[in-house]
């Protein structure tokens, strides 16, 4: 769901940029305080994996496809939305100024819809879940679901505002192919979970514990 | 337990194998913004799977009349290719996407985590 610039009038370009800014800049400070020496490679690996995964679009029915976003993924983790921020913050400048992958001018907008709204439904959908589940792979699998789908309607929302998608057929469409695309989110943030898990319990020791 | 230095090369090299198999296992259909988006504007119906291409190129002059928005930006490697070279191109410029990723990842880290 990368935003051409096309799709989006200046004016309003510039007050995502503003807010994602604010949220950059919360990003970075939540780097200094939290990211010890220890977790610096996991940011690099999973930066490079959501990356190289954005790359795979999978077909969905309906001519259409779609690919994983990763900000679920990178807030359960490394236990923080704001890691979303920072990695599918840089994951969309290095798309968008070496490969045209969404715009420069509307990339305010795509670091509120992947990186915040992803980050923030995935990492507290995941933490509610939880103790639901008391195993951290359906929580996993509906965080990312549903990170993906509560993101994508709110690019339709961007996009009423714009005046480029009417309101209505703006959010079923978006929504309706979202919610098979967030299958695909769901599936591998769990199994990206699993691998992780197993390879390195140390690391999602934090976070896939229940809390009691 | 994984050994550390283990985990990260394996890591990284997931995320290289990813890349270089992306442009030969990706579909090239429209993605869920732009199915909408053509959808929408009438070049594709919401359940079709067929794309008008001449509806297509008009709907993205519509939609720039309609936010006035033109700017545009010619990008080394427009939509992961590199000129001349086919799909071996675009693995290379994921290859490289990635590559580059981890770098700023890395370094950024670096700098900031410092400061604390």
């Amino acid at each position: 769901m990368h935003i051409p610039d096309a799709f989006i009038p200046l004016p309003q370009a510039a007050v995502y940029w503003i807010i994602a800014l604010i949220f950059i800049a919360l990003a970075l400070r939540w780097a200094r305080r939290e990211l010890s020496e220890e977790k610096i490679p996991l940011v690099a690996i999973l930066a490079a994996g959501i990356f190289a995964i954005q790359a795979v679009n999978i077909p969905i029915p309906w001519g259409t496809s779609g690919h994983m976003m990763g900000a679920a993924l990178a807030a359960i983790v490394l236990g923080s939305p704001f890691a979303a921020v920072f990695i599918l913050t840089l994951v969309l400048i290095v798309q968008g100024v070496l490969f045209g992958d969404g715009g420069l001018t509307v990339m305010g907008a795509n670091i509120i819809n992947m990186g915040v709204i992803g980050g923030f439904v995935g990492y507290y959908s995941y933490r509610g879940l939880l103790p639901v589940f008391k195993s951290p792979y359906a929580p996993a699998f509906i965080a990312g679901w549903l990170s993906l789908f509560v993101a994508a309607l709110a690019c339709a929302v961007e996009m009423a505002v714009a005046g480029t998608f009417p309101l209505e057929l703006g959010l079923f469409s978006m929504g309706l192919y979202h919610a098979v695309i967030g299958i695909i989110e769901g599936g591998i943030t769990a199994f990206a979970i699993y691998l992780i898990a197993t390879a390195r319990p140390d690391i999602m020791a934090d976070t896939t514990v229940v809390p009691a | 337990m994984m050994d550390k230095k283990i985990f990260i090369l394996a890591g990284i090299a997931i995320a290289l194998i990813i890349a270089a198999m992306a442009p030969f296992i990706a579909s090239s259909n429209p993605d869920g913004l732009e199915s909408a988006f053509f959808g929408i504007f009438g070049a594709k119906d919401l359940r079709g799977s067929t794309l008008d291409e001449e509806m297509a190129g008009t709907a993205e002059e519509e939609v720039t009349a309609i936010t006035g928005n033109e700017y545009s930006f010619e990008s080394p490697f427009p939509d992961y290719s590199i000129e001349g070279l086919a799909k071996f191109g675009e693995a290379a410029a994921v290859i490289i996407g990635t590559l580059v990723v981890v770098g700023i990842a890395f370094g950024l880290s670096r700098v900031v985590a410092r400061k604390g």
